[in-house]
């Protein structure tokens, strides 16, 4: 989790949105729980949405599932 | 808002132009009069904001303050150009800074609350604690961006920022009557064609300067060659527009005598001919066989003014050496007008100067705008004594 929350900070440092939809997506199917899961999922998907990439809609279907969108 | 009617008095203006007189000085130099034409001239009609080659393609934004508001120029994806209040619904943070593409998504830098280009509010993070993305308070269908009444006309985005004006095309049906030739594709010069002027005047300055024909000689030697003052008539309609018009217009000519394509299907009075309107309050229209300009007045100030100039033509391929020929002539008509404009709003401050007597022969145009002017004002005063 070090290792990947390195790579998040150094993305967030370099405004790099796309790699931070793989990164927090990474970090929500890693989660142990369905609260922490959809947490970085949130943040995989606005980064989605923003960007306008593909991945906006499964995130928000795996959101939509649990009832937080 | 404090009155100003103990300011200025307005019913000298609206009178003939033979007996009428300009606009007073406090009109020019008073930050509470300025504060007042705000709301009641450029708030309450349809000002000119922006031109809609600012944003040329889908998901392009381009933030624009006008008189201290924050505004956003967006080209949404079903390709239609809006103008929103550049403000998020949740903070009021300021939502986008530079121009640029908005991919996706318009994402507030502050919460990450999320707009489409069409200013739909369409999510709302952890807006239900940690993860959970929707609350029953908020209702995303009841926070979409604001967006501001805007029109599109010679490419230029009008915007009516009080929401109450009469629709532009009402506002505006004999212009767009008289000019119905030129409701046509026209496309804009590109990067060469357009230019800003930063000039130390009032907004008004600008636009009484741009109606007369009056200066020509004196301002611009250089026209006389073929744009003789007896060459000119002038075009007014009271409460709505005013301009001039030359009979004898020359098209710029590249190597060999090419010329720009012109406008197709333009009555033959056009050949030689050439119109220049002020579209009150702050946009200044020029149209031509085979080029047309858009000028937007903004008012930084109550005095500093941005001219932003734009050319277009007929087609949208043309000589790039001749775009670039024509709107260096242009550049240089209008910073000729520098001097004139910003020494008028100098003159303001001369205490015992009375608004000006107009010439009844050559003034037309101008005291067309001082009493639009005039009107406007009175208007708001009235509504604010009722």
């Amino acid at each position: 989790m070090s290792d990947l929350n390195d790579a998040i900070l150094a993305a967030h440092a370099r405004s790099d949105g796309r790699a931070l939809v793989g990164l927090y997506t990474q970090a929500a199917d890693g989660a142990n729980d369905t609260n922490t899961s959809c947490f970085f999922l949130t943040y995989a998907y606005i980064y989605a949405l923003e960007l306008g990439m593909a991945e906006a809609d499964t995130l928000y279907v795996r959101l939509d599932a649990n009832g937080r969108v | 808002m404090a009155r100003n009617d103990s300011l200025t008095d307005l019913s000298v203006v609206r009178q003939p132009v033979e007996t009428a007189q300009g606009l007073p000085n406090a009109h020019y130099i008073d930050e509470g009069v300025f504060e007042e034409e705000k709301h009641a001239v450029l708030f309450a009609n349809w000002a000119g904001l922006a031109v809609a080659s600012e944003v040329p393609e889908i998901g392009d934004a381009k933030p624009i303050e006008f008189l201290g508001i924050p505004l956003l120029l967006v080209r949404d994806r079903a390709d239609k150009v809006r103008v929103f209040q550049n403000t998020c619904r949740h903070r009021g943070m300021v939502l986008v800074t530079e121009p640029k593409k908005i991919e996706g998504a318009i994402r507030c830098p502050y919460h990450s609350w999320c707009y489409s280009t069409a200013g739909k509010l369409v999510s709302t993070p952890h807006v239900g604690g940690a993860g959970f993305n929707t609350h029953e308070a908020i209702n995303k269908d009841e926070l979409g961006l604001i967006e501001v009444r805007s029109h599109i006309y010679f490419d230029t985005v009008f915007i009516n920022v009080d929401g109450k004006a009469e629709p532009f095309e009402v506002v505006h049906a004999d212009l767009l009557d008289r000019w119905k030739e030129f409701d046509q594709p026209m496309y804009h010069g590109g990067a060469e064609s357009c230019f800003d002027l930063e000039v130390k005047t009032n907004w008004k300055l600008a636009v009484e300067n741009y109606c007369e024909s009056y200066h020509l000689p004196w301002v611009h030697p250089g026209l006389n060659s073929y744009s003789r003052l007896e060459d000119h008539y002038h075009i007014q309609e009271p409460n709505k527009y005013s301009g001039q018009g030359t009979l004898v217009y020359k098209q710029l000519q590249g190597p060999d005598d090419a010329v720009f394509p012109d406008f197709k299907g333009l009555d033959e009075k056009w050949n030689t001919g050439a119109e220049y309107v002020a579209i009150y309050p702050n946009v200044l229209l020029g149209a031509q066989r085979d080029h047309c300009f858009s000028i937007v007045l903004q008012p930084n100030t109550l005095s500093s003014t941005t001219e932003h100039i734009h050319l277009y033509y007929a087609e949208p391929k043309t000589s790039e050496d001749m775009r670039s020929r024509n709107a260096h002539l242009w550049k240089t008509v209008f910073e000729e007008d520098i001097f004139v404009v910003e020494g008028m709003q100098k003159g303001r401050h001369s205490p015992l100067f009375d608004g000006g007597r107009f010439s009844p022969a050559m003034d037309g145009p101008t005291h067309n705008f001082h009493a639009w002017v005039a009107g406007k004002v009175q208007e708001h005063r009235d509504m604010q004594d009722a």
